[in-house]
This record gives C-alpha cells, structure tokens and sequence, in this order.
C-alpha cells in the first residue's frame, strides 16, 4: 500500500484516540465560551481532514498504472530507514531497558551499562576497549554531571550509600 | 552609559565569558561530528542550560549555535562530508583546496569568513531587534493570537515539499500542547490520571526526541568510515587574500541577512546562493568549483550571518524561521520567557547577555577554531559504536536533569520513535515543533480575547495589529500553497512536452 495512504490512516487513528480522549475533559464553572474542549475538537476535526486529502490524493495519484520508477530520493535515505526500522527499535529498546534499570543500579552503573551495550550493538568489537570505554564514560559523565554541575542523578537501590 | 555599565557587570559579575566559550566549543565539536546539525548539537545541550540563570542560558544555546555553523565546515572540508546541512555548498570548493593540499588555508578561509559573517549579522540583529519590537508594545491579547497564527503560518514554507503533512505535522504539535493544565479554566486534559503529566509535555522533550534522538536512531547500523587527516592546521589567510574575498564575504552578508529574516530560508539557502552569486560577480568565475577560496568564503559568511540574523524575526517576535531558532525559543520559553517587547523591558540582562556573549564567541572563535581543530579530528576519528553510546548517554542524563524525571526519559524515547516513523513517512519535524511550541500562546489569547469581548469574534478585526498579522499569514499560506502547486505540475507538464 501507498505510504501516503497508510499515513492517512494512521492520522485518522490518532484523530480517534485524540477524540476519544477529549470526551474526558471536565466541565468547569470557570470555563469560557470556547471551553477546555474547544481547541481539542477543532485539531481533531483539522487532523481528519488533512487525512482524508493526504488518502485521497495519494489514491488519485495511484490511479494511472504506470512502471515504478526507484527515484534516487526513494533508493537513498527513505530506502534506507524502512529498512533500519526494527535495528532503529533496538537502539531505543536499549534506552527503555537503561529507564527500567536506572532505579535499581543508578547513574554510573547505568550509564555504563548503556554505553558498553550500544557500543556492541552497534558493531564495537568484542574487546576489552568496551568495558573500559563504558567504565571510563560513566565515570566522566557523573564527574561532569553530578560532581562539577551538581545535577541530581539516581544512585540507584543496590548502591545506596556508596555514592550518595 | 547603562548599557556600558551593564555590559561591565556581565563581563564582571556573571561567568558570560566562560559560558560564551564553553557554547563556542560545543557548538564547534558539535557541528563537526557529521550527521549532528547545529539544532540537535543545541538540543543536546538544552536541557543542561534548565538549572542555569535565564541570561546565561540563552547567551549559552546563541554561542552554541555560531560555533556549530563553523564546525560543520570542517568535515565539509576534510572528508566532503558537511557536519550541518549549511555547509553543503562549503563542501564544493573546500574539498577542492584540500585536495590541492590547501586544507589549512580552507579551513582558515572558512574560519575567518564565518566570523565576518556572524558580526555581520550581531550588527544586523542589535539594529533592528529593538526597533521591531517596539511595535510589538501596543499588543493585546487579540495581537498575540494573531502573532501566534502568523507563526504558524510560516509551517507553509516548512512542509519540505508537501504542505498537508506540514500542516497535519503542526496539528499534531497543537495536540501535544494541549495535553495538561488548561490556561483558561485550570482543568486537566489529556492527563490519563498522571501526575507528571499535569504541567503538560515540555517542548525541550520534543525537540531532543525528534532531532537528536531520530538522528541517532537513524544511524544505527550505518557503516560509514571517517578519517580525518590529524597533521592538518589552519593557515589564517593574509591581508591580501581577506582583500581579495571581500566581495564574496559582502554577497554573503547580505544574502545570509535577508534569508535569515525570511521564514524557513535558513543557512543552506542563503550559503548555496551565495555561491551563485560570488561565482557571478567573481573576476575569475571559472575558478569556481575547481578549488576557489571565494567559493568558501561566501557560503561559510553566509551560513554564519544566518546565525545571528535569524534571531531577529525570533526575539522581535517570537517567530522561529529555522530548526536552531525553534530550539532558542524552546529554551526562552522553558524559562519562562517571552519573546517580544516585553524581552526588552522586564529581562534587559538576558539580550545584554545574549549580544554580548554572541560577541565574545565570535572573536573566540578565531583563538578557539585553531586550537580546536585536532579535538575535532580526534573526535571524528572515534569509532562509531563508541561515539553512539556517549551520545546517547548523554541525552538520557540531560533529559533527566530537567525534573529529575524517568517518566520524561519514557516520553523522549517515545517521541524518539514517533520522530523516526515520521521520518519514514517524510513529514518535516518543525512544523511539530513550532505546534508544540506556540500552541498555548495562541490558545491562551484566542480565549483571553474571546472572554474580553464577551465571545464576539470581531474583536479581531477591531485590533490592526491582529488584521495585519492574520492577513500576513494566510498571504504567505496562499503564497506557499500556490507554490507548491506549481512544483507539482510542473514534471507532469514536463513530461507531457517530452
């Protein structure tokens, strides 16, 4: 299917949600005429509409069946993140499970944990250059973050007391 | 005087000097890394400025922003890879000096250049920053509506081809603004009973998310090998070369100030037209393209006085004509404060701060981008599975910074996928952004107008200011729209003549 045509309706299912979750603004004594509802029904309707003219057109222009011709622009970069979609996923699966992680281990233990992992994800060699660049980062990161700009970062459940 | 005595007092009183410093050199080590434009280097850095004072903050996200230009000309140079997307027309001639064996000289023609450019351009936004916003005193609720939608409006010159997915873009930016506390009537919407929820989704989250996230995704697997030369050195050029790409330096100038104050023109444009422009009044036009110094002067002088002449539109305003200007106002908003006259009158300190530390990095950058130069190389040269991780890394700890928050990190992520789909789907990122980031502005005074006049609608029309914002606005959608209409007839009459 045309990816204009699933964009369309991947709009038109976030305009659902987007309503369906409208319906759950409360009435206030302290509401104007407009209400808190107002701007969130108008965007839903605006939102429904850009997607049935990005359907439409898109259908439209599939009409005449012609040869596809691979445009350099489809070959390159767009080619190129539909294919890296699931690797791109990973890439975020590894900051999820760094979130998860983060209460229990803390800052420097994580942040460790998540250079190391993304370096072999992304190709590092299996060397001892990972656990020392990952170590070595942690340590630099929480130097620089919580020691010299006294930004407050999670020591983490298991190693309270050793870093706080 | 005051203003003597209150730049003293910055100078003096404040750490201006090493916060303009630390900008330029993260800006430049930024912009040099390929892939990482100057907005995603700022955004980087964005939600470290969350603890600072207001004044510091932004003087830090303007010097970040020159030293970016600047370093993306040096892989542009070095490997004909640009570090920004303003330094692809520098990548023609540069590549071509090096290739000769005259990386230095470039390099130092782009460095000098840059700094002509940016004080070009500092010059051009202390002279007519103030005057605009002066207008913008006698602004009611009905005018800001109409400034907020005239913002908008610029979405149309955005759309990066396609104007429904700029527009559907933009509407669902306003959908993300909408989420939280009400302005008007103080009820929770879209909260889902969370708690961190209730003070909505703060645009740095959106902008990390999408630009520097969405890159990072966007790179996972690739495999491309960088080598940079580490031996290189910057040869700064004589007073007889400057002389000679003086009128290259002009023609960027004035074309990187016009694009600048031109919604969605931006550094590319104005360095690429540059380039045309020099090689047209060039005395050796055929040089061009073969290794020309003036073919590196114009674009880079271009690209830099964008830097400075798009915070015109920007502080005047509140208009963002660009990606890094869109992540400045996130940071002025983010501190609560609001571009416009009211800048001028209630936070003098934070435009002193801003000019003044724009100042400073521009003559550091001629000490700093000589002295930088191998970090740079180094840098570049690190492996990329290892450069990932610290980047990485280092968005996480930022994003955490802002409220110490893990649901914050959960919505970044998430933003981080949505950015990549949009990717996919080729739906430009801005228009999201400038909905995320003007969405209360123009929601707050269409209510606050609305409750003024009792919900009669031709208040608007009772308010000139209003009109002639609201005028210029759907002029320059009409304009964008018609526009985009031509372009897409245009192959298929092409085709039907051939």
């Amino acid at each position: 299917m045309n990816k204009d045509i699933v964009s369309g309706l991947v709009l038109l299912v976030i305009a659902g949600l987007y309503h369906r979750a409208s319906g759950a603004i409360a009435d206030s004594t302290l509401a104007d005429e407009v209400g808190a509802a107002g701007l969130p029904r108008l965007l839903t309707i605006a939102l429904v509409g850009l997607a049935g003219i990005l359907i439409v057109r898109a259908m439209l222009a599939q009409k005449p069946v012609a040869i596809p011709v691979r445009t350099k622009e489809a070959s390159g970069d767009e080619v190129e993140d539909d294919a890296r979609l699931p690797r791109a996923l990973g890439f975020l699966l590894l900051g999820a499970a760094y979130i998860a992680l983060l209460p229990f281990i803390g800052y420097i233990a994580g942040v460790a944990l998540l250079i190391g992992a993304v370096a072999l994800y992304e190709g590092a060699p299996r060397r001892w250059t990972v656990p020392i660049a990952a170590i070595g980062g942690a340590l630099l990161y929480w130097a620089i973050f919580v020691k010299l700009l006294g930004v407050n970062q999670p020591v983490g459940s298991i190693f309270h007391g050793l870093f706080s | 005087m005051t203003t003597f005595w209150s730049m003293f007092h910055l100078l003096t009183a404040t750490p201006l000097i090493p916060v303009a410093l630390i900008g330029l050199t993260w800006g430049i080590l930024g912009g040099a890394l390929p892939g990482i434009s100057a907005s995603i280097t700022m955004a980087l850095v964005l939600p470290f400025t969350y603890t600072m004072e207001p004044a510091m903050a932004i003087a830090l996200l303007a010097c970040v922003y020159i030293g970016a230009e600047y370093g993306g000309s040096i892989p542009a140079i070095l490997i004909r890879t640009p570090g920004t997307n303003s330094a692809a027309a520098t990548v023609i001639d540069g590549y071509e000096l090096n290739r000769q064996g005259r990386a230095g000289e470039a390099l130092g023609i782009s460095l000098m250049s840059g700094v002509v450019g940016s004080l070009f351009g500092l010059v051009m936004l202390i002279m007519l920053t103030e005057p605009l916003s002066w207008g913008a005193r006698a602004f009611k609720p009905t005018s800001y509506f109409g400034l907020g939608i005239l913002g908008l409006s610029v979405i149309a010159s955005m759309t990066g081809g396609s104007l429904v997915k700029g527009l559907a873009a933009a509407v669902i930016g306003l959908m993300i603004a909408t989420v939280g506390t009400d302005p008007i009537s103080g009820v929770t919407r879209f909260t889902f009973g969370v708690p961190d929820l209730l003070n909505g989704i703060e645009p740095v989250l959106v902008m990390v998310g999408l630009f520097a996230l969405t890159e990072l995704m966007s790179q996972s697997g690739s495999s491309n090998v960088l080598r940079l030369k580490s031996s290189i050195r910057i040869r700064l050029p004589s007073l007889a070369m400057m002389n000679k790409l003086k009128r290259s330096q002009f023609i960027g100038c004035i074309l990187g100030t016009f694009e600048g104050l031109t919604p969605g023109g931006g550094g590319s444009i104005a360095a690429f037209m540059s380039y045309n422009e020099a090689r047209r009044w060039s005395k050796t036009p055929e040089k061009f393209g073969k290794g020309s110094e003036e073919g590196v002067a114009a674009p880079e002088t271009a690209n830099n006085t964008v830097a400075s002449a798009a915070l015109i539109p920007l502080l005047s305003f509140g208009i963002p004509s660009s990606n890094s200007t869109a992540v400045l106002l996130g940071g002025l908003l983010m501190h609560g404060l609001l571009p416009g006259p009211r800048l001028f009158e209630q936070n003098p300190q934070v435009i002193d701060s801003l000019y003044l530390g724009s100042f400073i990095a521009i003559i550091a950058q001629i000490g700093i981008g000589i002295v930088i130069l191998p970090a740079c190389v180094w840098l570049v040269n690190r492996p990329r599975p290892y450069r990932a991780g610290f980047i990485f890394a280092l968005i996480l700890s930022g994003i955490y910074t802002l409220n110490n928050s893990l649901f914050d990190l959960s919505i970044a992520l998430c933003l981080g996928i949505i950015g990549y789909l949009m990717r996919m789907a080729k739906f430009p990122f801005l228009p999201m952004i400038l909905g995320v980031v003007l969405g209360h502005m123009v929601e707050s005074s269409y209510r606050r107008s609305l409750v003024l006049s009792g919900g009669d609608h031709s208040i608007f029309l009772e308010d000139p200011i209003a009109v002639g914002f609201l005028l210029f606005a759907a002029g320059f959608v009409i304009f964008s729209l018609t526009r985009e209409l031509r372009d897409a007839r245009k192959p298929k009459i092409q085709e039907a003549h051939s």
